[in-house]
């Protein structure tokens, strides 16, 4: 546990955690001694002359006294230790976060994260206070008392050699037991937890279909399911909760009758007999003070190795020597991208991009159109960064973006993704985190050709409109125009439009368009777009099918060469007769 | 066994237990008893064992002392009398074991059973919770109860109640044979209890609000966890030199702020408290006194023995209940919170359910608000007929995703009634109402289970045969194929669907449930301009015979609905049919008109254009501009 403490605490916090470490173990080591000294001044009292324990008791009180100081330091160290613990670690864990690629937050990795930077991170700074001084004395303090034993009874000494190591063994056996099953049921708890999220996130569509608690069979099952895990834990964790108070017990009547008969063959003194029975059970209660602490230790190591884990996940190498982009252009050439599966598949599946090769002029638009699936979205994050091209080069200003580094890489692209994520706040808070700083002519400008400016007019509070968690107080079109004001006031020489306008209507989309246009003129436009009105003027237009660009040229040459684009077109056109009626039979 | 979370309190606390026990004066409503009610029986009857447990602790150290005052009293040794004795030790020992193994187990398992019961509870209410309060409690908050603040009781429960017990127990028992030694001495041993008792309850003068504020930045500390994790992307984009994940940073920093503070006020005293029921500290306590006593002939070398034996444990719980306090205290407040959820109030269930006859629905002064203050719908009056199409048309804002959503009751009206079939929609059982009322929305909800499964959410009884009629009819049924497992194909780990996908499938979800009223929202028809036609032709195939309620985005596609109605911030201004209105020259006219030129794909007949779109648009664009600025 102390291993994975300074893992998570790192070079920073690691000198602050030695010192305790070190008072602590001074600590237990006296307070062995101390209790060493007890067997002296027991005999003293209970020989023929009582007036021998002056001496003795005199020790005895100094050894206490220092411990009492020793103790004293480290029970305050432990409680400001952990009160660092949990700044370093929430401040490593957002650290950390920043640095790993995008493409490393998954679904789930995003829930665990979550989990960790939130709830575990409290859970484990009681560690150095609550955890680690238990586990320190009760390790150390009974080495000291068998060693100390060897000065009044070498039997005695011998026996407790033999059983100590036994007692720690069963301890740890059953730590592992206990931890092996709390594996088991985290992953039940992390299932469920899913489950509840999914549920109170999804309850419109659950109740449209009448699927509440009752209903919800997934929700259920995975309740039932760590309720069982639980229970498992329970049934199996017994032996080994039991085991050690077992062990204990078994010692100490060992012990007990050995003395008692060595005494009535006379080779041990009584007061000998009567001073190690009380070493013995201050030796017990310190290995006792282990198991006291085992639960809270297995689940802090879980915690804090899971956190290491986190924390020990390397980010995209970053270059050594970074490299500025020379220009605003960006330039795929043949790259292609696959998912790792991992090696259990074996398959490595079918490329999402094979042989992707295409430039974007500086001050240019060009749009990306294809089915869904084909890969455009990938397209997307490799420009970002937000993975890295199995094979090619994704370069922009002629430099590959793997020599750049990330801070310019992030200043130099700006991404709308069709899914927003808007923070509790205000519209204005969520607009400004591109540019904290930005004056109030940027922000107009950015919320007019966004169109944002008629959702803050239409709006009571305006800019102070408090969006609720992940932007649920707006609608979807009203979320998209804060996120696209957001990326234009970022302001970055490359912007990629990953179908962002969505969800405008059809009047906003069409204002939008229009804005595009301007944008064209003094950025890198990718537009990956649905509406043909936005496709039409774009300076370069690419088809985009099962990864690879099988059609390119500008709206009026791909429309008379008449391929895929070409029927898109026309599809496109022929929906647009359509009409939703009521077939009436 | 399970977590023991947060022994996060700066110190432990002091077993001000008799007041914790009895139910503190500023706690009146006992959220704890009343949670714990369904285990009650079982959690007594850990409790007795538990105690049974202390006491057969206690008799193995007894039987040590009177082994030390036959052995110091007088003449040699004598076997008969000595092992009798220690057999008595032994066997208490196992006694003490065997209890306190079954008391043990009987509280988890009585915790078991009562986990799943909260969980299932919480869940069951909310999904009968209002809409609105989920939203605003987010579901940060709403995890916290449902699964750490179960798990918080847990710890309570199972581990906190039995240990609470054993230090209350033993200590008494120790004390009652310790006076019947010395009672001098059995006084004084009582002095580090007392000391470490009035040191501890200084240490946690203010603690309930200290632990309040400790729940509270936890919550905080997870909200915004989760919110930091959520966003990452906007973050990483965005965030430049670090400011943008400032609130996290922001909300941890005030926690270990905080901690910190409450740290420092307590420190002297918790350590003091902690150094006055040492072990080593009591022993020196009784040994220097025990010494004076033997040396002064007060008492036996012999009567001092048990004192060193038992006497560290009169106060020693202490250190070990220390933490217990902080867990009391934070199942406390984590009972509070799962009973706060639980006392929200749920949508009222109908007292009297009605079931509708027939399917027409009607708005009578249908007035709606999201916050109290604004309202987001007032006044509206709307009829739909059964087997109509009706369409709601408006600006972004005006209140028509507002009013679609009454029909599904994911809000109540907060004036006037909405009825189906004659019957007001809260005096309709849910299940009836959802068996009536279906939906396909723009943001298509997808679950992570098998592609079948979604299809089947508001039928889980379909057959396979069923499904798969379905998702052809929604277009949907050869991409299905095309997935790796076909319809078992689990959704949202290894697949994701696209936008238009998405929405085909919940059309195929909406005609498997096969609701005659359905609620619809037409930007689904054009997302994903790919699968347009494809939506378009499911759309059709859920649309016949149904009574429709359409949010409309794009005026050709409803112009021949029975009724349009116009949307304003919140008011019915007009309402008729596409030519009614178009000849009216109200709003809708300008609105058609404002659409009809609005970009080369959105009028009819655009292949015309096909050789010009670019000078047809620029022409548009020139109308608006004379038009909007």
């Amino acid at each position: 546990m102390i291993r994975q403490l300074y893992r998570v605490l790192g070079p920073e916090g690691s000198r602050p955690l030695n010192r305790l470490v070190i008072l602590q173990s001074g600590a237990a080591v006296l307070q062995g001694v101390a209790f060493t000294l007890l067997v002296p001044v027991l005999k003293a009292l209970l020989g023929t002359d009582p007036d021998d324990v002056w001496p003795w008791l005199a020790a005895f009180t100094g050894c206490v006294l220092v411990y009492a100081a020793l103790q004293g330091a480290a029970v305050s160290g432990g409680f400001r230790v952990g009160s660092q613990l949990s700044r370093v670690l929430h401040r490593r864990m957002a650290d950390q976060a920043l640095r790993l690629p995008l493409g490393w937050f998954t679904a789930g990795r995003t829930a665990e994260f979550s989990r960790l930077a939130g709830q575990n991170v409290i859970q484990v700074m009681s560690t150095p206070a609550h955890l680690l001084r238990p586990f320190i004395t009760s390790v150390l303090t009974p080495v000291t008392l068998v060693v100390a034993t060897f000065f009044f009874d070498v039997r005695t000494a011998l026996v407790l050699l033999a059983c100590v190591p036994v007692l720690f063994a069963v301890q740890q056996a059953s730590t592992a037991l206990m931890r092996r099953l709390d594996l088991g049921r985290d992953a039940a708890i992390g299932e469920s937890a899913d489950r509840v999220l999914e549920y109170t996130r999804n309850q419109p569509v659950l109740r449209a279909f009448g699927r509440t608690a009752e209903g919800y069979g997934a929700l259920d099952d995975a309740l039932v399911a760590e309720a069982r895990a639980d229970r498992r834990l329970i049934v199996r964790g017994l032996p080994g909760l039991v085991s050690f108070t077992f062990a204990t017990r078994l010692v100490f009547a060992l012990l007990l009758a050995l003395g008692v008969s060595w005494q009535l063959d006379g080779s041990l003194s009584v007061p000998t007999l009567l001073a190690l029975l009380v070493l013995l059970v201050r030796l017990i209660d310190s290995v006792a003070s282990a198991a006291e602490a085992g639960a809270g230790m297995r689940i802090a190591r879980n915690t804090l190795e899971r956190l290491g884990a986190v924390l020990d996940e390397s980010p995209f190498p970053q270059p050594a020597e970074p490299k500025t982009p020379r220009d605003a252009s960006v330039e795929f050439s043949g790259v292609g991208f696959r998912y790792d599966t991992g090696a259990a598949d074996g398959a490595s599946a079918r490329p999402v991009l094979n042989d992707v090769t295409f430039r974007l002029p500086e001050r240019s638009m060009t749009a990306l159109v294809g089915p869904s699936g084909a890969g455009k979205t990938t397209v997307a994050t490799l420009i970002a960064r937000f993975r890295d091209a199995t094979e090619g080069t994704v370069r922009i200003g002629g430099v590959d973006v793997r020599e750049i580094a990330a801070v310019d890489l992030a200043a130099y692209v700006s991404l709308v993704f069709q899914d927003v994520y808007l923070f509790d706040g205000t519209i204005e808070e969520n607009v400004r985190i591109a540019a904290p700083d930005a004056g109030p002519e940027e922000l107009a400008e950015a919320a007019a050709l966004s169109g944002l400016d008629r959702v803050i007019e239409e709006l009571p509070d305006g800019w102070d409109t408090k969006v609720g968690e992940g932007g649920a107080r707006l609608s979807g079109g009203q979320r998209q125009r804060v996120s696209i004001a957001r990326a234009l006031l970022k302001d970055a020489p490359v912007l990629v439009l990953d179908e962002a306008t969505a969800a405008l209507d059809q009047e906003n989309e069409a204002l939008f368009a229009e804005a595009v246009r301007t944008l064209a003129e003094r950025k890198t436009l990718l537009v990956i777009a649905h509406r043909l009105s936005t496709v039409v003027h774009a300076d370069q237009i690419l088809v985009l099918e099962d990864g690879e660009i099988t059609e390119r040229g500008t709206h009026d040459e791909l429309v008379t060469a008449g391929g895929t684009y070409a029927s898109f077109w026309e599809r496109r056109s022929r929906a647009h007769g359509w009409r939703l009626e009521a077939a009436r039979s | 066994m399970k977590s023991r979370p947060p022994e996060a309190g700066p110190a432990p606390a002091a077993p001000d237990t008799a007041a914790d026990r009895a139910g503190t004066p500023d706690n009146p409503p006992r959220p704890l008893r009343t949670l714990a009610a369904p285990v009650r029986g079982r959690l007594a009857l850990a409790v007795g064992l538990q105690a049974a447990t202390a006491l057969a602790g206690v008799v193995p150290f007894i039987a040590v002392s009177r082994i030390a005052e036959r052995l110091t009293t007088g003449s040699p040794a004598d076997g008969d009398a000595l092992w009798p004795l220690v057999a008595l030790a032994c066997s208490a020992g196992l006694v003490a074991l065997v209890c306190g193994t079954a008391a043990g187990a009987l509280a988890h398992i009585a915790d078991n059973d009562l986990q799943l019961t909260l969980r299932r509870r919480l869940a069951r209410h909310i999904g009968r919770l209002p809409l609105g309060r989920l939203t605003e409690r987010g579901t940060g908050e709403v995890k916290q109860a449902v699964q750490d603040d179960v798990s918080a009781l847990h710890t309570l429960f199972a581990h906190t109640l039995l240990d609470v017990i054993s230090v209350l127990t033993a200590p008494v028992l120790i004390l009652i044979y310790l006076l019947t030694v010395d009672w001098r001495l059995a006084l004084v041993s009582v002095v580090p209890l007392v000391l470490g008792v009035f040191l501890f309850s200084r240490a946690m003068a203010g603690a309930a609000a200290q632990m309040a504020e400790f729940g509270a930045a936890l919550g905080r500390i997870s909200a915004a966890a989760v919110e930091f994790a959520s966003g990452i992307a906007v973050f990483k984009s965005f965030g430049r030199g670090g400011k943008a994940h400032e609130r996290f940073v922001r909300a941890t920093e005030g926690f270990a702020d905080f901690f910190s503070g409450w740290v420092r006020s307590t420190l002297l005293t918790s350590t003091a408290a902690i150094l006055v029921v040492a072990p080593a500290v009591v022993l020196l306590l009784l040994t220097g006194l025990g010494a004076v006593f033997v040396t002064q002939d007060w008492m036996t070398g012999a009567e001092l023995v048990p004192f060193l034996l038992l006497g560290p444990a009169v106060a020693a719980p202490m250190g070990v209940v220390g933490p217990r306090i902080q867990q009391i205290r934070a199942g406390q407040a984590a009972a509070v919170r799962i009973t706060e959820l639980l006392d929200a109030p749920t949508l009222p269930e109908p007292t009297t359910p009605v079931l509708p006859e027939g399917h027409h629905v009607s708005l009578r002064g249908v007035s709606f608000s999201y916050d109290g203050n604004t309202d987001a719908l007032s006044g509206v009056d709307l009829d739909l007929a059964p087997g109509t199409v009706t369409a709601l048309v408006g600006p972004s804002g005006s209140g028509k995703s507002t009013l679609a959503s009454l029909l599904p009751r994911f809000h109540d009206a907060t004036a006037g009634t909405v009825t189906l079939g004659g019957a007001d929609l809260r005096d309709i059982p849910a299940t009836e109402l959802y068996r009536r009322v279906g939906f396909v929305l723009q943001d298509v909800r997808l679950l992570r289970a098998s592609v079948a499964d979604n299809i089947r959410l508001g039928r889980p009884d379909a057959s396979h045969e069923e499904v798969q009629r379905c998702a052809r009819a929604a277009r949907i049924h050869d991409r299905i194929m095309a997935l790796p497992d076909g319809y078992a194909t689990e959704l949202g780990t290894a697949v994701t669907f696209s936008g238009g996908e998405a929405q085909r499938l919940s059309i195929a979800r909406a005609l498997l449930a096969d609701a005659p009223v359905l609620v619809l929202d037409e930007a689904t028809a054009y997302a994903d301009p790919h699968s347009e036609a494809l939506i378009q032709d499911g759309l059709s195939a859920l649309a016949a015979g149904r009574t429709l309620l359409v949010i409309a985005h794009r005026l050709s596609t409803i112009r021949s609905a029975d009724r349009i109605v116009v949307l304003e911030d919140g008011r019915v201004t007009e309402q008729g049919r596409h030519d009614d209105l178009l000849a009216a020259g109200g709003r809708y006219a300008a609105l058609w008109e404002a659409q009809r030129t609005a970009g080369p794909d959105e009028t009819d007949g655009v292949p015309h254009h096909r050789s010009a779109p670019v000078g047809a648009d620029r022409a548009a664009d020139d109308i608006r501009e004379g038009s909007a600025r």
